[in-house]
Order: structure tokens, then sequence, then C-alpha cells
């Protein structure tokens, strides 16, 4: 009978103390800087090396480049960029290893929709998602 | 006034003054079924560090219950094809119309009961015996193992406790001589029962948790074990039954125990008489009350094997022995 | 003359409390179990197989989803073996990183495994004390890694993030915090009567039975045999610390709660001494090729996550991809013992003797 009773005075003191749930629709939620979240992409800082899409484990970007419309300068800018959110896993490789940070991770996390097709995002998306950028990329 | 009905010759005029009277008892326990469910939430939530239903009907979400009722209404009454039809409607009422029969004897304030029978106790403890056909009708017409599993389980748990529960109202029974619950409240007068019967009052508060399937004795319903119990094939408006039916009880068990060990309406003190015996009752109910919803979340389940030794082997003793205590206390100084 | 017959009754995969999408095949005789078959496989993902087509920086997200409640661990046992294959000595500082997150990692848990155990014995609030504790650690891994669950943050020869400012005195205010919290769980529920009658004798099996089904961890430690790997063939810069291995003898349900009980104690000692010793700068991430080709041969590690040894084996041909890919995976092992349980026990007993062993549905299935 004692254990019961220790038991029932240690929910009693619950009772009054401080609730631990968020608000969450109501209130964001506070993330840390390093959250993982829907990417931000920027177009203009592209150079079309592939890496992220070589790199990503679930094959979820697809990117396609034409040539620089200057003539005077080389290399290639990015034309489409697309990633399938169906299958992405949100796993920071393709952040770590962009030599220009032209893809980055936000704070953005909702990524819910009444279809599968809308979860195909593409360059304008990703470029459009702008705020809550991550602010330090490389440790 | 009742009383008087009662007794007078039986015709159209006396049905429809009852039938009425009826539907408000039942309107107001609706009513408490409604907030008792809030109040549950309410309280476990708190217990659990959250806010229970703050969204539906202001910050207390006063009208999440009703809400949950309406939706109850509106979903498809689905009934499993090898279903044994007629038993598996029939359920539902067998286990409901007991529950509310046993309020008809409760005496809520020393004017509002609806009927004075002398037996009024054993009445009740009668009358709740019913319904567990309903649900081990339920459990078998559903034709779905976890519920026959749920329903044999609660079949035995219920039959078992009933017998402690009878057992530990004894001692009550000897000291006030009636079995009138009136009169019980009335012994009362110069001590609650609790007082001169703790043990019967322990035992009493354990058997009434196991008749009333809460946690620690939720065996029937087990969820991590038998996914619902019994019920675990209906839905909708027939599942509400046996949720109204379990709240029902609460009500009738908890009002119960304050008639029988906490002088049920009588101010605990003679001069604080001037508040209303209503007010009195609705108190002591709330604190009865609130001790099931706090047993429920801080206990865990008992074992099925266990419980019916608890049953047997210490709450029978228990309550045996407290009938004698009782019996030679009364014969020696009263 | 009254007929019975033995009833089979399919617990899961949809089923409140098989942890998962766990199928377990019962035959009853009344409430009591004659014959239990577990069938697996719900959640079977391949990581092995898809790991022979990935790089091994890719292979580390995968792992990530095997043991859910702890992939730190995960992580680290896959970096670890790529680690061995190329000999790649391990900076310092990244090592305590690693060290602290794999200890917050068993801490948290540990603790969803109390909350739901008692959940599955029919207790609501303790899991949502557990989880308010848990979210705390949750919140600081987030902080260091930038994900709740899958961290994703070992990488082959460090860690990807520094500590963030003031995350180490976090960590230090975490540790008295949560061993006062301790002390009130097991006001709430070691010393319960109700509780006790539920796992005391419950699903009891002898040290020999858990050598033959080669169980490890908890699962092997509640029958006397006092083997942890951390002390016993110290990976990492486990061998700094001073800790105990909590043992207890009558290997039931009982002494698995114990132990548990006991090894977030343990942790906290032992995230308590690596806070302190933290090293105050230092590189966290040794001189590593940027593709990372595995020297041709093989290798396995061995560590210990909370579930029991988490084991890699890898065999490299040469190339950025591993040839063949291997986990020891403990539920998977640990849950071999029960059918042997659950023999004779009842339904009640049967949640009481799955929750104890600790499964995770990721892990079991791979």
């Amino acid at each position: 009978m004692l254990g019961l009773a220790k038991g029932l005075k240690y929910t009693l003191k619950q009772l009054s103390r401080e609730k631990v749930t968020y608000d969450y629709p109501n209130e964001p939620l506070p993330l840390p800087d390093r959250f993982r979240g829907i990417q931000k992409f920027y177009p203009e800082k592209c150079i079309v090396c592939n890496q992220c899409a070589n790199i990503c484990p679930t094959d979820c970007i697809q990117l396609t480049g034409k040539k620089h419309p200057d003539p005077t300068k080389k290399g290639k800018i990015i034309d489409t960029y697309d990633i399938n959110f169906e299958i992405c896993i949100l796993c920071d490789l393709c952040t770590e290893v962009c030599p220009t940070e032209a893809i980055v991770m936000t704070n953005n996390f909702e990524l819910a929709e009444y279809s599968r097709d809308m979860l195909f995002k593409n360059l304008e998306y990703l470029d459009e998602n702008d705020d809550n950028v991550r602010q330090v990329n490389k440790a | 006034m009742i009383q008087e009905m009662l007794q007078s010759s039986p015709g159209w005029f006396n049905f429809i003054f009852f039938f009425i009277f009826g539907l408000v008892l039942l309107l107001v326990v609706l009513g408490f079924v409604t907030y008792s469910i809030l109040a549950e939430r309410k309280v476990m939530g708190y217990i659990q560090l959250r806010h229970g239903p703050n969204q539906l009907g202001g910050r207390f979400g006063l009208l999440q219950t009703v809400a949950d009722v309406l939706k109850l209404l509106l979903k498809e009454d689905i009934i499993p094809k090898m279903a044994d039809r007629p038993m598996f409607i029939l359920a539902p009422v067998i286990a409901f119309a007991p529950s509310f029969m046993v309020l008809a004897t409760i005496p809520f304030t020393d004017r509002f009961q609806f009927a004075d029978l002398g037996v009024g106790l054993l009445y009740y403890v009668a009358v709740s015996g019913l319904t567990v056909f309903g649900i081990l009708l339920g459990g078998w017409a559903s034709n779905n193992k976890y519920s026959l599993l749920g329903g044999a389980r609660a079949t035995a748990q219920m039959i078992s406790y009933e017998i402690p529960l009878v057992m530990s109202v004894l001692g009550v029974i000897l000291l006030s001589g009636s079995l009138n619950l009136n009169d019980i409240v009335h012994a009362q007068k110069h001590g609650w029962f609790i007082l001169l019967q703790p043990i019967g009052f322990i035992v009493f508060l354990i058997a009434s948790t196991a008749e009333l399937s809460r946690t620690p004795f939720d065996l029937p319903e087990s969820e991590s074990e038998l996914v619902a119990g019994y019920h675990t094939e209906y839905t909708g408006f027939r599942w509400a039954f046996f949720m109204l039916a379990e709240y029902v009880y609460l009500f009738a068990m908890t009002a119960l125990i304050t008639i029988l060990f906490f002088g049920g309406w009588m101010a605990p003190f003679g001069f604080l008489d001037f508040i209303p015996g209503a007010v009195w009752f609705s108190l002591k109910f709330c604190v009865i009350l609130f001790l099931y919803l706090w047993f429920r979340s801080t206990f865990p389940r008992m074992r099925a094997d266990k419980l019916m030794e608890f049953a047997w082997k210490i709450l029978m003793p228990v309550a045996l022995a407290n009938i004698m205590l009782t019996a030679i206390i009364k014969s020696l100084f009263f | 003359m009254i007929k019975t017959e033995e009833m089979m009754l399919n617990v899961g995969p949809q089923h409140p409390s098989t942890h998962g999408v766990f199928r377990l095949v019962v035959k009853l005789d009344g409430e009591i179990i004659t014959e239990a078959q577990p069938v697996i496989g719900y959640l079977h993902r391949g990581t092995e197989k898809l790991a022979e087509n990935l790089q091994y920086t890719q292979i580390i997200p995968y792992t990530d989803r095997m043991d859910y409640l702890s992939a730190m661990t995960n992580n680290y046992v896959i970096c670890h073996a790529v680690e061995t294959m190329m000999g790649i000595e391990i900076p310092e500082r990244a090592d305590f990183l690693r060290v602290i997150a794999m200890e917050l990692g068993r801490v948290a848990s540990h603790l969803v495994w109390w909350g739901t155990y008692l959940l599955d014995l029919g207790a609501t609030s303790p899991f949502i004390y557990a989880f308010r504790e848990r979210e705390m650690i949750i919140n600081m891994l987030n902080e260091l890694s930038g994900g709740r669950l899958t961290f994703n943050y070992m990488r082959v020869g460090g860690v990807k993030w520094d500590a963030p400012e003031g995350w180490i005195q976090k960590v230090k205010e975490f540790i008295p915090y949560m061993r006062e919290q301790l002390a009130g769980y097991h006001s709430l529920v070691t010393g319960n009567e109700i509780f006790l009658n539920r796992v005391k004798g419950i699903g009891q099996y002898t040290k020999e039975d858990a050598l033959q089904y080669s169980l490890s961890g908890v699962n092997l430690r509640c029958t006397g045999v006092k083997w942890d790997l951390r002390k016993d063939e110290p990976y990492s810069i486990y061998n700094r610390f001073d800790f105990d291995v909590p043992v207890q003898e009558s290997g039931d349900a009982w002494a698995r709660y114990q132990c548990r009980m006991a090894e977030i104690e343990e942790s906290l000692k032992i995230l308590e001494q690596a806070a302190e010793q933290f090293p105050e700068e230092g590189e966290i991430l040794a001189k590593v090729p940027k593709i990372i080709k595995a020297p041709k041969g093989e290798a396995f590690v061995r560590i210990e996550s909370p579930r029991g040894e988490i084991g890699c084996y890898i065999y490299s041909d040469g190339k950025k991809e591993p040839y063949r890919l291997k986990f020891r995976r403990p539920s998977f092992y640990n849950l071999q013992i029960l059918p042997k349980l659950l023999k004779g026990e009842n339904i009640a007993n049967m949640i009481a003797i799955l929750g104890a062993i600790d499964i995770v549905l990721g892990e079991v299935d791979g």
C-alpha cells in the first residue's frame, strides 16, 4: 500500500506543475538554427556541378543545366531543379557537398499537401522558400 | 409528493408525470456524463502536464464532449457481417438500461428522490448486476476474439467483485439497521460511516472500482491487451451506449458512496445546516469522483488471474472480518 | 459433453502494444497461450541490400532509420566500421561529442522504453512524464545535429557539427534535473505493488538460455552475465570514464526493469564526466579523402546500443560502395526467445514479456 500512496502523491504534485505541451499550430515551433527543413535553392549561385544529385541517398534531386546566355562566360547555369519530397529524407547531404552553398536548409517543415504530385517541388518553389533560412551552413 | 403518487392508484396522469420526471433525470444525468468525461480528460490532462480539451467551447473545452457525442451519432452504424445481429443490437440496451434504473433509489437531497424503497441498497446491487449480461452479450455477439475475451473477463470480474462489494456494505447496514438509503443517511447525523467503517470503506472503494471496471481494474477493455475488449466491434451510438452506461454507473456509484459513507446531503457539522443539502451532496460527490480520476491516472492495470485471487482471497475475508468486528462493536457499545 | 477448442488469435500487426508492426500468431487455450509464432518483416526496407549501391556517407542516413530510438549508436557503428577499415584516427573532441550524443540517446531510448512499458501495463501517466524528459534530450540533439530523431550526425572520421555555444552547459544542467526526475519515477512506479505484481517472475529465463539464444544488452545482463562492450571491449573513449555495469540475477521482467533504470543512472554518470572533461577546442573531423574508399578486405565491429550489441560487418572490394554490408541488429536476436517465453503464459503476461524485451521494429526488420 505504501508504494501506491507514493505514486498517488507524485501524481498529485504534478497537478499544479507547468504544462509541457506546445501550442503548435497557433504558435510556430521554436527550432534551432541547424534544423533540417525544406531546402532553399539559389539559382544564381548554382554552377550545375551535379554533386547534390550524386550524393543524394534516395535519388530525389533532378537537375538540368544550360549554356550560359552570356557567350563570354564559361560554364553552365541551372535550368530546372526538382526535389521529390515524397522520397527526400532531409538528410542534409546535398547542402553539405554544395561548393557554393546554392542549396541550403531552412526551418520550414510543413509539407502536407492534398496530392502526391504536389510534393514534387520545382526550382521556383525552392527559390521562393526563403524564410527561416539556416544561418551557418558549414561546420 | 412522489411518495403519494407511488401509492395512489395507477392512471395515465401518473404515467405521464413519471415519464416526464424520468426524462428530466435522464437529461440531468446526460449533462453529468458530458461534464464528467470532460472532467476526466481535464484532470488526467493536468496530471499528465497537458491542457486537455481546450479548443471547442472556450478555453476549458466546455463543448468538446458535446461535439464528440454528435460525431458518434453521425457515424456510420457498422454491424459486422458475421455478428449475431439481434444480440448485437440488444446488448448496448441491456447494458445501459439498468444503469439508469439504479438512479431511481438514490436520494440526492432530502426531497429529491424518485423511489424511497425499503430495500434501496439491495435494489441497487441487484439491478446493477444486470449490466454484465449486456457486456457478455456484446462480447459474444460481436464474433470477435478480442471481444469474447473481454466479455468473459468482464463477467468474471464483475461477478466476483459484487460479493465483497455487498459484504463491505453489510457493516453499514448493521450500524444503521436499515437497507433504506434515506435511513442510512439519517443514521449518520452524529458521524459519517467512514469513521465507523474505515475497513468497510476501503473494501467498498476497491470493489466499486472493479465494478466500474476502471483503472487499475479495467481488464474488460484493457486497451493494450484486448484492443478495446467487449466493445471492439461497436461504433457510433451503440458504442456510445456502452460508454454512457459506464459513466452513468460512475455517477451512481459515486452518489452511493456519498450516501453510504459520507452522510449524503447532510452538512458535516450542525452549524453548517444553512447551506442547502444539494451543495453538500455535490461537494462530497466531486471529491469522490476526483478520487476515481486520480486512481486512473496513477495506477497500472492488474493482471486477470491476480485480480480474481485478490477478490476471493483478500477482499472477501477482509469484508467478512469487518462484518464480525462491526457486529461485536454494535452489540457491545450501541 | 462440453466441447472446447483452441483459439487462434492474431495479435498485430495493428495492435496497440506490439510496438509497431509486429505480428504474433498465438494459440490460446482460454487465456493461456499454448503456442506463439512471431511474424516479422512488415517494416523491412532492405537497408543492407540498398547499402551495396550507396557510398559510405550515404549509408549513414539509412542507419538512422534502423533503431530509430537511438539513431546515434547506429551512426556510430557504421562510421566505426569504416574507420577501422581505413585506419583513421578520430580527433579527441569528435570522440567526446560522439560519446555525449550516444549516451544522451541511450537515456532517451530507455525513457521511451520506460514510458511505453508502463503504458502497456495500463498506466497512462508515466508515458507523458518520460516524454517530457525525452523531449529535452531530443531538443538538445536537435540543436546539435539538426534532426530530432534521424540525426545523420556522424561522419567517417568525426562528426558533422561542432557543439553550439553553451550546449555543453545545457548537458551539464540536464544531468541533475534528470536525476531528480528519476527519483520521481521510482516513487511513482518502482514501489507500486500492482506493478511489482505484474513484472516479478514474469518472462524468466536462465543464464544458459540467454547465452544460447545469443541475447545481448539488458536482456543478457538481467540473468547475471556481466557483459557490456563499453567495459569489456572499450571502443571510442569509454575507457576514460568510471561507470558500473548494472547486473541483476533473477532474469525476469522485473530484473530487466531494474537494469534499465540503473543504466540511465550510469549513462548520466558518463555524461557528467564527459561534459567535465570536454576539450576546450580541437578538430571535429579527421583528415579523410573526399571520396571515401575502404580498402579491400573485411571488418566487423560491435558496440553496445541501448538494446544490446549492434554489430556491423563490411566486406569491401576497394570501391566507394561496400560489396556487402551486414548489421547484427540486437532487437532481432533478442526477439528470438519470445516464443519460448510465451508458452504457458496468459495474454496479460504476453504484453508484459514482449514489452520487457524492448524491441524496435525498425531494427528487427532491418
